[in-house]
């Protein structure tokens, strides 16, 4: 038999469930561990960096890496995978848009400090102590990783090869990335770089609702939590804010399946400029009640002013990839 | 040689007084494209046209670029001029792009007189950038030559008449087994011009119908319902549930003998029950076609009929049938019914003497009687509005609007009663006026008065069983004072009428089929089609194309009006399916099937029904598209788009835009519907109002047609300011677009807000033509405003924003 494809995975600023949704391969981790070696894996393995800095160049064929990056460390780590690996892919929303810690670009480092180490009702730090970059105690030096000024997806980093997005990545498309594994395995050539693996289309075309879209009128947006939603029609017709128009497909429709709508994981379509944009035109134009252009204009807007956070909500897991990449803070 | 023509015009000085002409000519002159440069003083005029279409063939170029007037607002070479003189001289009229350097160039006027030329030459860049990537016009759709007419009222039986007459086929569906619809229930019928006369219904019920019921090219489908209605490759295919044909029109001879042997007394359907007829009987004696009708529910089968009819013509055992209609236009010609009286409980309709004014027309016929007793009235009550002009002011229930002929009818009602009843008493109970449309109508109301009838002004409240005498009805209504009362107090009191017979005036509501509904035609809040903006230019058309409402189905109306609708309908379909083709427009929109998600925004948006849902995802018929863009604007999958309107036209403009703008002020955008926003931007020119020289004006379709990723883009690529113009409000040619757009601004404002882009970067105003001052003052304002906020922070280069690999990278 072959080398075992070597595969290293790193984790960054993310929850962890990455990490967690591997595991959750069940029976075809063994199948995985059958063809590839984990050479660098710390959250599961007792593995340091210094080990995988010792490694050759290009040495390790596939670097799985998840999260965003906002730290200094972070940074380092992103450079030293795509240094190390041949293919580098970014797994998760986080890696690929910056996800849900991307949201923290409504602020900048020094808010966030101020918030985090001053300003939360529970903060009792009355020496006002905060995290410093180095620290001398006696003969020790110390250091901490640097806080960035916002948080980036990989590919602002560094080039990537393979996107695999997802909060978590669903299992179908983690095993097309072990079946790009296998393919490397039997000595084939990696997938084109830029590689979504992922649905091309919107997840409407895959959601087991989608007959029903545009059954019933929509008159005004409301909150999940609200209403008691009818199991198999078409959240947006029920006036419940699903993102899965303008999100890529993949992930089989699962929160639908659920009663959820889609918040948006997998990120943008192709030929889409600004995610939320996009959002904002497909569904700002639906809800309105019947007759409505016989209304006066401030009456009209009343079913879009019922999102309160348009940029929470459809830049949920985007936000690092929006236009301005992050919330301007003087001057726009 | 294939290439651009570049054709400029001086205007006599009118745009090279302002506009330094010549450079744009020299300018044209660098484009590797270019193949032909003409600049004329003037070139509108028979003569100078000719020239050019000369000019242009011998040139071979195959794609024509003017500069010169405004292709919207124009008197003398409008777009649709224009496009012709490149038809005929054999170029694709889609491949034709004008700079409009005259009303929105050398005509707005600017500080800087520099400034002027210097941004008709980003004018001429910009039309260039257009036509650079401009598409050939569509191929035609073959259109079928027949046309659905849904309902044989006056109006559908004059549309049918006059379409046969024309030599196209008509297939006629009518629900009552007889042509006419109302008509047919109406005794006389007041001719609208040179009253005193009026009609019997009888004769000309015939007249109208005969057409429809002999000539070869109409198929009359009665006792019959249009049960789906679909569009499909450009035309329109309909199911149509037809009834059992009990008797066979050809052989019925109408003799009679059936009638005689049958059995079965039933409520007579035409009389609305207030006589019998037998279960097979010659519905009324001019019925069309002259034919006698089974009442289905009233037969028994007994077969008494059989063996007595002389022509064999009934068979019992009839069933009903489907038929498939493909037709490429459709008349949509369904009338009213009046509204259920039961529905206003105040009405009092539970009672047998009161009755409705259509079942008071068949009492005329048959003689006036108390339905309870069948004696001669003593005295009648008409209670007008019943069940009209509900609303602000009136209590009862029922539709708004006034509907407009009861009026009139009911006073006819009372002048013929005077001569059949001379004996019976009649008061009529208004509310708040007594109108009677139509210049010659008002003398019946005059005869009225001078007859001694008495008429009482008020709101009924109540109609119910006298307390006095239960045989006697009393008719309870509050007072209406008079607006000009000095205290403004309208209740005056109240008072009641007894009378022995109550004749309700009832509001009449649409009864449009969900057949025609599911065509996606924009309907009113109480179901009336709309008609396609703008109305007063394009009566009878609705929002679909080919789709035409006429007569009572768009409001009440009396009959001459309705027919008049019917032949203008009727015109409009010939002159739309005499083409044997549908030439898709310029801007009509198509989907990329592997793009699409199938999440049905695009349908949702469309106000011209042209998007249909299929299993493998949205589907564009071409020949229905106006070019809105809406599917486009909304499409996230970026699936739909307009042929020359595509994301990549877009952008290309803008950058074209701003090539010579000066660099220290900041650059506002206008981004103007096709329609009204376009036109008010042009007077703003002929008015010679003044814009800043960093401003620049860009004719998108309806002001919903811009995706907000693209104006995401444009602050990227640099544009300080957006501001959309839309038509202004009830006027958008396109429905809704106009609300729609103020619906995504709302929404993007609260965004832009959120991630400290200041939302005054982004405006959407509506601009009419009579708003030029308020385009060129609300456009300078913007200005002086982003003046003062700087360079926007999306700017790509600025180190914020999404650099061009990243963008690349999003929209791989």
């Amino acid at each position: 038999m072959a080398d075992k494809v070597k595969i290293a995975v790193n984790w960054a600023a993310a929850c962890g469930g990455c990490d967690v949704s591997i595991l959750d391969l069940e029976q075809h981790v063994l199948a995985l561990s059958a063809m590839a070696e984990f050479v660098f894996w710390p959250v599961a393995m007792d593995f340091k960096r210094d080990q995988l800095r010792a490694m050759p160049a290009g040495s390790v064929d596939v670097g799985i890496f998840n999260g965003a990056v906002r730290t200094s460390e972070q940074e380092e780590d992103a450079h030293l995978m795509r240094d190390k690996c041949r293919v580098l892919v970014a797994m998760g929303a986080c890696a690929c848009y910056g996800g849900i810690p991307g949201l923290a670009n409504v602020a900048d480092r020094e808010a966030i400090l101020q918030t985090a180490y001053a300003d939360t009702p529970s903060t009792d730090n009355p020496d006002e102590v905060r995290p410093m970059e180095a620290h001398t105690e006696g003969a020790a030096a110390l250091t901490l990783p640097a806080l960035e000024e916002r948080v980036r997806p990989l590919h602002q980093v560094v080039d990537v090869d393979l996107f695999l997005p997802g909060c978590p990545p669903t299992e179908a498309r983690l095993l097309d990335l072990v079946g790009a594994v296998a393919a490397l395995a039997d000595g084939q050539e990696p997938p084109p770089a830029g590689t979504f693996l992922a649905s091309d289309r919107g997840l409407c075309h895959e959601c087991p609702r989608r007959e029903t879209r545009g059954s019933r009128p929509v008159e005004t947006f409301t909150r999940p939590h609200l209403v008691q939603a009818d199991p198999d029609i078409c959240l947006l017709d029920q006036g419940i804010l699903c993102m899965g128009v303008a999100t890529r497909g993949g992930c089989g429709a699962t929160c639908l399946g659920a009663g959820m709508p889609c918040r948006g994981c997998f990120g943008p379509l192709p030929a889409q400029r600004d995610p939320a944009a996009e959002l904002v035109g497909a569904l700002s134009v639906l809800p309105g009640p019947r007759g409505e252009w016989d209304m006066p204009v401030h009456q009209v807007v009343n079913p879009v002013r019922s999102v309160k956070d348009p940029l929470g909500t459809f830049y949920r897991f985007t936000y690092p990839v929006s236009t301005g990449r992050r919330t301007i803070k003087q001057g726009g | 040689m294939p290439g651009t023509a570049v054709f400029i015009c001086d205007c006599m000085g009118q745009v090279s007084d302002h506009v330094d002409t010549a450079s744009l000519e020299a300018l044209a002159r660098t484009w590797d494209e270019v193949t032909l440069v003409r600049r004329e003083g003037k070139l509108c005029g028979r003569q100078e046209l000719a020239g050019m279409a000369a000019a242009l063939g011998e040139s071979g170029a195959d794609r024509l670029l003017f500069a010169g007037c405004s292709p919207r607002m124009s008197l003398k070479l409008p777009e649709d001029l224009l496009e012709q003189t490149a038809r005929d001289a054999g170029l694709d009229p889609a491949l034709v792009e004008v700079a409009n350097i005259r009303e929105q160039g050398a005509w707005l006027q600017t500080d800087d007189p520099d400034q002027a030329s210097a941004r008709a030459r980003d004018l001429l860049r910009m039309a260039r950038a257009r036509l650079q990537i401009a598409e050939p016009t569509a191929p035609a759709v073959p259109l079928e030559k027949r046309v659905l007419v849904v309902g044989a009222g006056p109006a559908g039986l004059s549309a049918t008449q006059e379409l046969a007459q024309a030599g196209v086929p008509v297939t006629l569906v009518e629900k009552k087994p007889y042509l006419g619809g109302k008509m047919c229930q109406l005794n006389y019928i007041f001719q609208t011009e040179g009253w005193p006369s009026s009609c019997e219904s009888n004769c000309t019920g015939p007249v109208h119908a005969r057409r429809a019921d002999i000539d070869p090219l109409v198929t009359a489908h009665l006792s019959s319902e249009v049960t789906d209605l679909r569009k499909q490759d450009g035309n329109f295919i309909a199911s149509v549930k037809v009834g059992p044909r009990f008797v066979d029109p050809d052989a019925c001879i109408s003799c009679g003998k059936c009638e005689e042997v049958c059995p079965e007394q039933t409520p007579s359907p035409l009389d609305l029950g207030v006589r019998t007829r037998k279960a097979i009987a010659k519905e009324s004696a001019r019925a069309v076609p002259d034919c006698v009708t089974i009442v289905d529910e009233a037969c028994t089968r007994c077969g008494d009929c059989l063996p007595v009819c002389p022509t064999g013509a009934i068979d019992l055992e009839a069933k009903e049938t489907t038929e498939q209609v493909r037709a490429g236009a459709v008349i949509l010609a369904t009338g009213t019914e009046p509204r259920d009286p039961a529905a206003s409980p105040e009405l009092g309709s539970a009672h047998p003497n009161v009755i409705t004014s259509l079942q008071m027309e068949r009492l005329i016929r048959h003689g006036v009687e108390r339905p309870t007793d069948g004696e001669e009235p003593e005295h009648i009550v008409y209670v007008q509005c019943a069940g009209s002009r509900a609303g602000m002011h009136k209590q009862g229930s029922g539709v708004p609007y006034c509907s407009k002929t009861c009026c009139s009818v009911t006073a006819k009602q009372v002048k013929r009663l005077a001569m059949d009843a001379p004996m019976t008493e009649v008061s009529v109970l208004y509310y708040r006026d007594f109108r009677t449309y139509e210049r010659a109508l008002e003398k019946l109301h005059q005869d009225l008065e001078s007859m001694g009838i008495e008429f009482h002004n008020g709101e009924v409240t109540a109609v119910a069983p006298s307390t006095e005498d239960d045989e006697l009805l009393e008719v309870r209504y509050d007072q209406l004072g008079c607006a000009e009362d000095a205290d403004g107090d309208e209740d005056g009191g109240g008072g009641s009428l007894e009378c022995d017979m109550v004749v309700l005036a009832c509001a009449q509501e649409p009864r449009l089929p969900d057949a025609a509904r599911a065509l996606g035609l924009p309907t009113d809040p109480h179901g009336f089609p709309i008609e396609n903006q703008p109305r007063l230019l394009r009566p009878t058309e609705t929002f679909v194309d080919r789709v035409y409402a006429v007569g009572a189905a768009v409001g009440p109306k009396a009959m001459q009006p309705a027919v008049g609708q019917g032949t203008q309908a009727a015109l409009k379909a010939i002159q739309a399916l005499s083409p044997g083709e549908r030439v898709p427009l310029k801007h009509a929109s198509k989907v990329d099937a592997g793009r699409c998600s199938a999440c049905g925004v695009c349908a949702s948006v469309c106000p011209h029904g042209a998007v249909r849902m299929t299993d493998d995802g949205a589907v564009v018929e071409e020949a229905f598209c106006q070019g809105c863009g809406m599917c486009g604007a909304s499409c996230p999958s970026h699936a739909a788009a307009l042929r020359n309107f595509t994301d990549e036209r877009l952008l290309a403009e803008v950058d074209a835009a701003f090539t010579e703008a000066p660099a220290d002020q900041p650059r506002l955008l206008a981004l103007l519907c096709y329609w009204c926003a376009y036109g008010g931007a042009d007077l703003a020119g002929a008015e010679r109002l003044s814009l800043p020289a960093s401003v620049r004006t860009m004719r998108v379709r309806c002001s919903c047609s811009v995706n907000l990723g693209l104006v995401t883009e444009m602050f990227r690529r640099g544009v300080d300011g957006v501001f959309i113009g839309g038509c202004p409000e009830n006027s958008c040619h396109h429905m809704w677009g106009n609300w729609l757009s103020h619906k995504r601004g709302a929404m993007m404002k609260t965004l832009m807000e959120q991630a400290g882009l200041d939302p005054r970067r982004l405006k959407y105003d509506v601009i009419g033509i009579p708003h030029a001052k308020k385009f060129a003052d609300e456009l300078g304002k913007m200005h002086r405003m982003l003046a003062g906020l700087g360079p926007n922070p999306w700017r790509q280069g600025d180190g914020a924003a999404l650099n061009d690999a990243e963008v690349s990278w999003l929209t791989r």
